[in-house]
């Protein structure tokens, strides 16, 4: 069978490296003629002149889509890596469990179909050619949000939703005791709790979509199938701060937590992984603007460029949030892999760092950032403070290999309005986290110790979080623990454009009005000559910093 | 790691000896706890009474003060609660207290939500003590707490004269203010302070109680109730009232819930 995937280029570990290291005219060095930059700016985008001698870092253009996707899948399935085909593990007594991530992936949530919805349809048929009727299909969602139905619905599709909604197909519920197992304990005395469903299941067959390096592997299965019992062992301060970064699963303690997890699950269960990439056509058609250099922009623009700032401009924050989100990228898959877990990712990962790493001369002084309307865990929802500083110092800052784009001792430029705004019903804890636990203390390692069990044994966001659509108690404690590795690292984080200023002082940052002041107070500490690096989005970048 | 909320310090451990909680979860019952409210109650009571003719005036006299209720109901809740208990003038007060028992085991017990018996349980598990306050009459309240071992509540109160109800209604009226005024009253008497307690509670009448607490919760709020909590970024609760009819009161016993989630929490800690 002919490899669907022919037409994409199939690159060496040497190729990758040469493909890689000819991407480097995607940092741009600005001088005083060049163009004002595009900056996420919460719902909206700034517009910006930088500093002549700002180094850009654009993201590299999209991957070609694989033409047939569900072609790619179907040969998948049929030649997995280190595994029998799916079709030779089945047989029509056997009890089938079918995880699938949740809707913090992709990011903007991606135009239908689906990929997970391809990859079900596939997986349902072949199930159901063989006979295999004890099926059930479980949002991986770990401690985020309940999905809603609509949302569902939307994710998998017509066919799977009607023929398991919502008996054979629901929300995983890690605080339903009835429905978790103990798998054991790894050798560095992590617990492995598992969703019973799938620890009793004679084949479990993960659905995954790589957005990023650190998605996908063993923190698929051993990370969104298991509560706060299991992840409190490496979703901790001390942990995190020792990852660097979050996407260099290889030099992660995150990851090598995970992986030491998933291992004990594979050695227990059998466990098929499917894991697909896309390419970084975030924003295309009257919006594909944004990925462009701005010094390359025509005429025509620079015309949607003044038309789509001044209609946000013109909204009122409801709407134009709620307008936002209903945004769908036309993301083209790349690739698609099942099989065992571990051969299956270090294809995907080869994969996405194909799409995502582009090579960076040196650290900078200062690192400007642009937060943008959306993160992963707050899909048609508000992106409250806490995520503001997760997606900045957890999320950007480490978009890195190698070491962080921004010196020890440097300073972080947050380009976001920093309103204190939550949504009750998803974030109702972090309300709490952000008024009372941060108002005593920043300290991550404090938190924990003074906080957290609190928060998650608490009756309330218990309830929010298995029969409302609340993230779990601890969840914002994990946001904030997220930034850990950014906290140790840099001098200053700086909120530009920061419309409340108290927001940025709970947080421990400094808050300016504008960028320009931003930049201004960052020189002050580092000299007039201060180097100074904007990671530019959309879409995203990974930076190989030498 | 453990899941126990806090190391015991010897301040707590006295606290505990002693029976003090260390703060408490105020709940507000109609429309909060149960799907019902205080008219039902009234229709139940006056279609039970011992004599048909009692029955058919009472009954009569009530549908005929529904519009004022209902006005009432719209200006403020002192005003409803001071006109509906009127309706009860002339009843006895064992009769009351035994409909009131009744009413309690054949009809309350069945309408509580099963997950507001989970948080009650749970909040306790977690030291919080529950603490009931309404604007139901006592001889109803008073069987329900007894029922779900809730030592204290508060509810209005009608008073009586030679054995009879005479329509009105003790100080203070639970309704709106007095609800924070009392809840400020037990913390100073329990030493407990008010910016640790929670409080439930469903109507936008009940906002000066929630106010009065650290951690409000709006439960199955009204429209008004709904978009304060927004903007003042309470958390939203919202029990589905179809899972509320589930089956006789055995089902519901909370008893079986606390004793779930204390295993629940004692295991946690025993493994970590």
């Amino acid at each position: 069978m002919a490899r669907p995937e022919a037409k994409l280029k199939e690159l060496k570990q040497a190729e990758l490296k040469h493909e890689v290291g000819a991407r480097r005219d995607l940092v741009v060095t600005l001088n005083r003629r060049s163009a004002p930059r595009l900056i996420p700016y919460g719902d909206e985008f700034m517009f910006e002149k930088l500093p002549a001698g700002t180094r850009v870092i654009y993201p590299p253009p999209p991957l070609d889509a694989l033409p047939d996707p569900d072609a790619a899948i179907r040969y998948a399935l049929l030649r997995p890596l280190n595994a029998d085909p799916l079709f030779a593990q089945l047989n029509p007594n056997m009890r089938v469990t079918i995880a699938l991530d949740d809707i913090s992936l992709p990011l903007p949530p991606m135009r239908r179909p689906d990929i997970r919805e391809r990859l079900l349809n596939q997986v349902l048929q072949t199930l159901a050619d063989y006979g295999v009727d004890d099926v059930h299909l479980i949002v991986a969602t770990a401690l985020h949000r309940r999905m809603t139905e609509s949302e569902i619905r939307r994710m998998v599709g017509e066919r799977a939703f009607k023929q398991y909604w919502p008996d054979r197909l629901y929300n995983f519920d890690g605080e339903n005791r009835a429905e978790l197992a103990m798998l054991g304990k790894t050798d560095h005395g992590e617990e492995v709790w598992l969703s019973r469903r799938a620890a009793e299941s004679d084949l479990v067959i993960y659905l995954n979509l790589n957005l990023v390096p650190m998605d996908g592997g063993h923190k698929s299965v051993a990370v969104g199938l298991a509560p706060y019992q299991s992840l409190r062992h490496h979703h901790n301060p001390a942990t995190l701060r020792d990852s660097h970064s979050y996407m260099d699963p290889k030099r992660s303690a995150l990851h090598s937590s995970a992986n030491r997890m998933g291992r004990l699950v594979n050695a227990q269960l059998n466990v098929f992984s499917i894991e697909t990439a896309v390419n970084t056509q975030m924003y295309g058609g009257m919006l594909d603007f944004l990925q462009k250099n701005e010094d390359q922009f025509n005429d025509w623009d620079r015309a949607r460029l003044k038309g789509f700032r001044w209609t946000l401009g013109n909204l009122s924050n409801d709407t134009r949030r709620q307008m936002m989100h209903q945004y769908a990228a036309p993301y083209g898959l790349t690739g698609v892999w099942a099989g065992e877990t571990e051969a299956v990712h270090r294809q995907a990962l080869a994969r996405v760092f194909q799409q995502y790493a582009v090579p960076v001369k040196g650290q900078s002084d200062i690192l400007i950032v642009g937060v943008p309307y959306i993160c992963p865990y707050n899909v048609n929802s508000i992106m409250n403070p806490v995520l503001v500083q997760c997606t900045g110092l957890g999320y950007l800052f480490n978009m890195y290999r190698n070491q962080p784009l921004v010196k020890p001792g440097g300073t972080m430029i947050i380009c976001h309005p920093l309103r204190d705004e939550f949504h009750p019903e998803h974030h109702p804890s972090y309300i709490e986290f952000f008024h009372r636990c941060l108002a005593e203390t920043t300290d991550a390692m404090q938190l924990e110790k003074r906080f957290e069990a609190e928060f998650a044994i608490n009756p309330t966001y218990k309830h929010m979080y298995r029969f409302g659509h609340a993230y779990h108690g601890v969840h914002p404690f994990y946001m904030w623990y997220w930034g850990e590795p950014a906290r140790q690292h840099v001098g200053r984080v700086i909120a530009a454009g920061c419309e409340e200023p108290q927001v940025a002082a709970r947080m421990g940052w400094e808050a300016a009005d504008t960028l320009d002041e931003a930049i201004a107070m960052a020189t002050a500490d580092h000299g007039r000559s201060a180097s100074i690096t904007y990671l530019h989005l959309p879409p995203l970048v990974i930076a190989d910093v030498e | 790691m453990s899941v126990q909320p806090k190391t015991r310090t010897p301040r707590s451990r006295a606290r505990a000896a002693r029976g003090v909680p260390k703060a408490a979860a105020f709940y507000d019952l109609d429309g909060t706890l149960m799907d019902l409210n205080l008219v039902h109650a009234a229709f139940f009571i006056f279609a039970n009474l011992g004599e048909w003719s009692g029955r058919v005036s009472y009954l009569a006299a009530f549908v005929a003060r529904l519009p004022m209720l209902y006005m009432a109901e719209r200006r403020d809740r002192h005003l409803l609660n001071v006109a509906l208990y009127e309706t009860f003038k002339g009843l006895s007060q064992d009769r009351l207290e035994a409909l009131g028992e009744e009413y309690c085991e054949r009809i309350l017990m069945a309408h509580l939500y099963p997950r507001a018996l989970d948080i009650i349980e749970a909040n306790r598990a977690a030291g919080f003590a529950p603490v009931l306050v309404t604007g139901s009459p006592d001889f109803i309240v008073a069987p329900l707490a007894s029922r779900l071992r809730i030592d204290t509540f508060v509810a209005n109160r009608l008073i009586y004269s030679r054995g009879r109800a005479t329509g009105r209604l003790r100080e203070p009226v639970m309704a709106g203010e007095a609800k924070a005024a009392w809840c400020a009253t037990y913390a100073a008497e329990h030493r407990v302070d008010l910016a640790k307690c929670w409080g439930y509670a469903d109507s936008r009448y009940d906002l000066p109680f929630l106010i009065a607490l650290g951690h409000p919760v709006a439960v199955n709020p009204d429209r008004r109730l709904r978009a304060i909590a927004q903007s003042r970024q309470w958390p939203v609760l919202r029990f589905a009232k179809a899972q509320a009819r589930r089956g006789a009161a055995g089902d519901l016993d909370p008893r079986t819930a606390a004793q779930d989630w204390t295993e629940e929490k004692l295991d946690g800690a025993a493994r970590s």
